[in-house]
């Protein structure tokens, strides 16, 4: 067709990722707001480190952030600059890739149920006090329904015909323990980003490096890194987490390092795979650049190439390091001094026929989440897909 | 029966795809014939609806989204277009077989030679094992295949492109059909081995009397073994007539720009322009943006009525053949059909 | 071909050796919870942490220097030695030979059905695609791969045990394996496993299926005379059958552990899972280890299997490159 190689043109292998992260260049004003961008981080991070008192990033603002606080600023940022940055500046390739990926209904859908959740799980953990125990308080049903009056211990709203109903107090109800659980999904909504977008980019990172070192280097570098790779896709990643959660302990911040450390095996192979494809491509432009370093080719070359399917696996990945979250906590082996939505639903199973309400509602919520990521992650392969791209015949 | 008896008569055919985006009227009322043993052929360039007119006669192409929307395909007497999917089974392979463009992904990779051609016996045949088995290596034989029953334990991916075209050609030569369609046979494979191929069709064709309907974008082929020929442009039908008739007095500007771009005639890059969008082919002649004759009136209308021309059932679709026709032909050297060696010109690969 | 075979083998034993000694060095470099609670007893009883501290260690060959210390625990565990469960007070193997059963009496039925189902349904979208039934099969896809199993667990019992009565609440080791009661109480944790693992074994042969329904081969068969039916099973579902093979036990083996670790302990099954999962609750290192190097073993003979079973299906493998 023959629009077909013009919108081929629009595409992420297209975009000029020297513009964007090659401050050695000519420094554009991109480069350098992005480069300040990334030092304020550091300097953030450092500061926090050396000088801060213990405990306190800012004492004067009440701000205290943790390891996982400065990884969770590092991946937003590094998806803002590589994600958002390249988007909002090649409207054209945007136009193409949307124009292919609104075609998916659900995925549309999905995408305005993430970004709900992610602005919701952003702020209210901010603004809303983390949710009590107060036992007084348990076992109040949601808004707009009613339990028998012996559940709760003291029913919020009104008691009409011995049944308890709801009330806007507690819009989705409390659990056993009086914690009120509109909150407890708000801060759940927190965690489950958390672990779905530092476990992912930490893994889309490593695997990266090493898929494209891999096919770029070959030879020993090659064997090694794949044979590596071959062990650690060997032992069940499940397993393997919960080997290391028993032995070390589970604070959120160590599942999501070690989910990020461990997981990368099979994207890394992706990676490699599609980077290999190129390589005689990019031995003829080499030849052509004389003098082209390495860094240039990977960057120019191999980097761009392996963006979709690395886009795309990535999509895919988090679905599953939110629901593996979700067990090892609805298991009682998570963080405990965290809201996760596996534990709450944890929480309610003994009261299943008595109180529905706790277990059922947090557990919409991670079925709609991996839900949504399932239908972005298919959309984005069908829209990448260049056989979906034009006429095929 | 005579010679002269139609095996196949396709009428005013019209096949359509439907997309996401549109309707492609692939096929847009062809008519044309084949005799018994005789060799018509089809040329157009890439995108002309040659694959989608020869797969429309036993219903090949994917349906959805394909479909035949008008016509009538007579075979043997046989109304195709009205056939069941049962009926259509049982008349291909056994009486109008098909060999395609790329061998390459033409035969199953996870089954031998041998399991391949006895499937193709064993359908339409009421045989034994033993007698398809040496029927199968007789015909490995006759396709030119050497050490033949050897070769039926072999796997596709152990045999060379040429090869394996042969073993497609003795596929559809299993059941003895009285049609042949080969679409691009040779298009895939280098010069030798396509001129070893066509040789082969024309001594099989004069063996076994079949009927060959042979697709091709190269004008070069088509002087090896066409009798009949007929130029296809965007779904119609632009000239048709003996292969002699057609080379000689060339009355289309299409079909003069394809002879142009045979090997030592003037133009090199192939025909200046490309195909006009399948959704929204052009009013009148469907030609006319890259025709150098055009005129006003080409552009409006419809696809300009038939005229008979100089020579036997020689027939173009142009409102100014008369002015355009010359025998700019002879004084090239290019002679259909004579001599019969000529092996070069099977190099413009689309 | 036997001695890529061999060269499969001789690496699933060497990955083995390497999970095996992995585990050592995890287990050598991690302070051991049970001497911290005895010193910690000891302490409060007055007596010296450290005398006791060595007493535990010569007794459990801690003192010994880390080389004889990892043979010996290579020795044990290769002789499938691997040690004994204080909190269950037998030894490791023994506990896990008890469990296994449990598991595979509804992990057996769930694999057949969601392999059965999964290659059909798939297969059916492929030959169906866009038509109503490819949308329902697809929607039904999404649905299992997204929907947490223990949480569909949990719901499904509230219902079906709870509110309905139809299925036992509670797990009951007490009745015959093949018996009614049985079947009934496996009912639930079957179709939980069978939706999780039927979804991705779906839209997996429905893209190889799609694969091939395009494929010229196809249309040379169909070109030949051979009908729908045939088409579909000789010269789509043989040749996608190759790949198959591959997610079948790769993918499956994978997510079949994970989900009936979770569906053993909503249901109360004494299988794998439900040991496992008790181990690391009370802190039994020698059972934890045990409980998890099974899946682990199990899934390096599933990769291996694969790998030979690939071998036998595709006659185009290339040896040499793998
Ligand atoms: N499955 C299909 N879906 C949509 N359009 C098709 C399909 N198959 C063929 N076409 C269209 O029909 C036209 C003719 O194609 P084809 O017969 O393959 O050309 P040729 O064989 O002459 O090169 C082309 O415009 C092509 O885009
Ligand atoms: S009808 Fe007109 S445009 Fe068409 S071929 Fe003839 S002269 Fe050219
Ligand atoms: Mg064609």
């Amino acid at each position: 067709m023959s629009s077909d190689s013009d919108s081929r043109r629009n595409t992420f292998e297209d975009v000029d990722w020297d513009e964007i992260d090659d401050t050695a260049r000519p420094i554009s004003h991109r480069a350098l707001a992005i480069a300040s961008a990334y030092a304020i981080f550091v300097g953030g991070v450092a500061y926090d480190v050396l000088l801060a008192p213990e405990g306190d990033t800012i004492a004067s603002l009440g701000l205290s952030l943790q390891a996982l606080d400065w990884l969770y600023i590092l991946t937003l940022l590094t998806l803002v600059v590589f994600g958002l940055v390249p988007l909002s500046e090649h409207r054209r390739m945007t136009a193409h890739y949307w124009n292919q990926f609104k075609k998916n209904t659900a995925a549309v859908v999905s995408l305005g149920y993430l970004l709900v959740v992610f602005a919701i799980g952003s702020i209210g953990p901010r603004v809303l006090e983390k949710p009590r125990v107060d036992a007084r308080n348990a076992y109040q049903p949601p808004v707009f329904t009613s339990v028998e009056s012996w559940l709760p211990v003291d029913c919020v709203g009104p008691v009409v015909n011995d049944r308890c109903h709801g009330t806007w107090a507690h819009p989705l109800g409390t659990t056993h323990e009086g914690k009120d659980i509109l909150v407890s999904v708000i801060y759940g909504m927190e965690v489950s980003m958390q672990v779905g977008l530092i476990a992912a980019f930490i893994t889309v990172t490593i695997a990266t490096v090493v898929g494209i070192s891999a096919a770029y280097f070959g030879g020993w570098v090659d064997t090694v890194l794949m044979r590596y790779v071959d062990l650690q896709i060997t032992f069940p990643t499940f397993f393997l987490y919960l080997v290391v959660v028993y032995l070390y302990g589970g604070s959120l911040f160590s599942m999501i390092v070690i989910f990020g450390l461990l997981g990368w095996g099979s994207i890394a192979r992706i990676v490699r795979s599609e980077a290999l494809q190129r390589r005689e491509e990019t031995y003829v432009l080499a030849a052509k650049n004389a003098g082209a370093s390495s860094s240039w080719t990977i960057r120019r070359h191999l980097l761009p190439n392996v963006s979709n399917s690395v886009i795309t696996a990535a999509t895919l990945l988090i679905p599953s390091l939110i629901l593996f979250e979700a067990s090892l906590a609805f298991l009682g082996l998570g963080d405990p001094t965290v809201p996760s939505w596996g534990g709450l639903i944890a929480s309610g199973r003994n009261d299943l026929q008595y109180a529905w309400w706790i277990s059922t509602i947090p557990g919409v919520f991670l079925f709609g989440t991996i839900l949504a990521f399932n239908f972005i992650g298919d959309a984005l392969r069908d829209a990448f897909d260049p056989r979906s791209g034009g006429g095929t015949t | 029966m005579t010679q002269d008896d139609p095996l196949l008569t396709v009428e005013n055919l019209h096949t359509s795809f439907h997309t996401d985006d549109g309707t492609v009227n692939a096929v847009d009322g062809v008519d044309f014939t084949v005799r018994r043993g005789e060799t018509v052929c089809l040329v157009g360039e890439s995108g002309s609806g040659k694959t989608v007119a020869c797969e429309s006669i036993t219903q090949l192409f994917k349906r959805p989204p394909g479909e035949i929307t008008a016509g009538s395909i007579v075979f043997d007497g046989i109304e195709l277009t009205n056939c069941s999917e049962r009926e259509l089974t049982d008349i291909r392979g056994a009486r109008i077989s098909h060999v395609f463009q790329n061998p390459q992904n033409a035969l199953n990779p996870v089954y031998t030679i041998g399991w391949q051609l006895l499937e193709a016996i064993e359908l339409h045949q009421d045989v034994s094992r033993a007698a398809a088995r040496a029927e199968a290596v007789e015909l490995l034989d006759r396709v030119g295949i050497s050490e033949a029953s050897d070769r039926l334990e072999a796997y596709p991916h152990e045999l060379s492109g040429g090869m394996k075209q042969r073993v497609m050609i003795a596929m559809a030569l299993a059941c003895q059909p009285d049609l042949l369609i080969a679409d691009e046979p040779t298009t895939a494979l280098d010069v030798t081995i396509q001129a070893q191929i066509l040789r082969l069709l024309k001594d099989l064709q004069a063996e076994y009397g079949i009927g060959i309907l042979f697709v091709t974008h190269d004008l070069g082929v088509v002087a090896e073994i066409a009798d009949r020929v007929v130029v296809l442009y965007a779904g119609k039908v632009m000239e048709r007539g003996t292969v002699y008739d057609v080379f000689e007095t060339p009355c289309h500007p299409y079909t003069r720009a394809l002879l142009d771009c045979l090997p030592g005639r003037g133009s090199l890059g192939g025909i200046p322009g490309s195909l006009p969008d399948p959704m929204a082919p052009p009013a009148g002649c469907r030609f006319h943006d890259r025709c150098p004759d055009a005129v006003p009136d080409c552009s409006t209308g419809d696809q300009p009525a038939f005229e008979s021309v100089v020579g036997e059932d020689h027939e173009v679709s142009c409102l100014h053949y008369r002015t355009a026709a010359e025998p700019t032909v002879l004084e090239s050297g290019v002679e259909p059909r004579r001599p019969s060696e000529r092996t070069d010109g099977g190099d413009t690969h689309d | 071909m036997a001695v890529y075979i061999l060269r499969r083998i001789t690496w699933a034993i060497v990955a083995s050796l390497i999970v095996l000694s992995l585990t050592f060095l995890l287990l050598y470099f991690t302070p051991d919870t049970q001497l911290t609670e005895l010193q910690f007893q000891a302490a409060q009883a007055g007596n010296d942490p450290e005398r006791v501290g060595e007493a535990y260690e010569r007794y459990h060959g801690l003192d010994q220097p880390i080389h004889v210390q990892y043979l010996e625990f290579m020795t044990n565990m290769v002789s499938l030695n691997w040690g004994w469960s204080e909190t269950r007070s037998q030894p490791v193997t023994t506990a896990l030979v008890e469990a296994i059963p449990y598991s595979m009496m509804y992990a057996v039925p769930s694999i057949l059905l969601s392999t059965i189902l999964g290659i059909g349904i798939g297969l059916y979208s492929a030959t169906h695609q866009y038509t109503r039934g490819d949308y329902a099969a697809t929607a039904f896809a999404f649905f299992g791969l997204s929907i947490p199993d223990f949480w569909f667990a949990i719901v499904l019992l509230v219902v079906f045990g709870g509110m309905l009565g139809w299925v036992p609440i509670l797990f009951d080791t007490s009745v015959a394996t093949v018996s009614y009661a049985n079947v009934t109480q496996l009912l639930l944790p079957v179709t939980v496993l069978t939706l999780t693992s039927v979804a991705s074994l779906m839209r997996y042969s429905r893209a190889e299926a799609l694969e091939y329904v395009e494929a010229a081969f196809v249309k040379t068969a169909k070109a030949k005379g051979v009908s729908d039916r045939r088409i579909l099973y000789r010269h789509i579902f043989r040749p996608a059958s190759v790949p198959l093979a591959t997610i079948l036990v790769g993918d499956l083996v994978g997510i079949i552990f994970v989900a009936s670790y979770l569906i053993e302990v909503v249901f109360g099954i004494p299988g794998l899972g439900t040991l496992s999962y008790r181990a690391i609750v009370n802190q039994d290192t020698a059972l934890v280890v045990g409980t998890v190097l099974v899946p682990t073993f199990l899934t390096i003979i599933g990769n291996l299997v694969q790998d030979i079973a690939y071998t036998v299906l595709d006659p185009r493998i290339d040896y040499g490159d793998r």
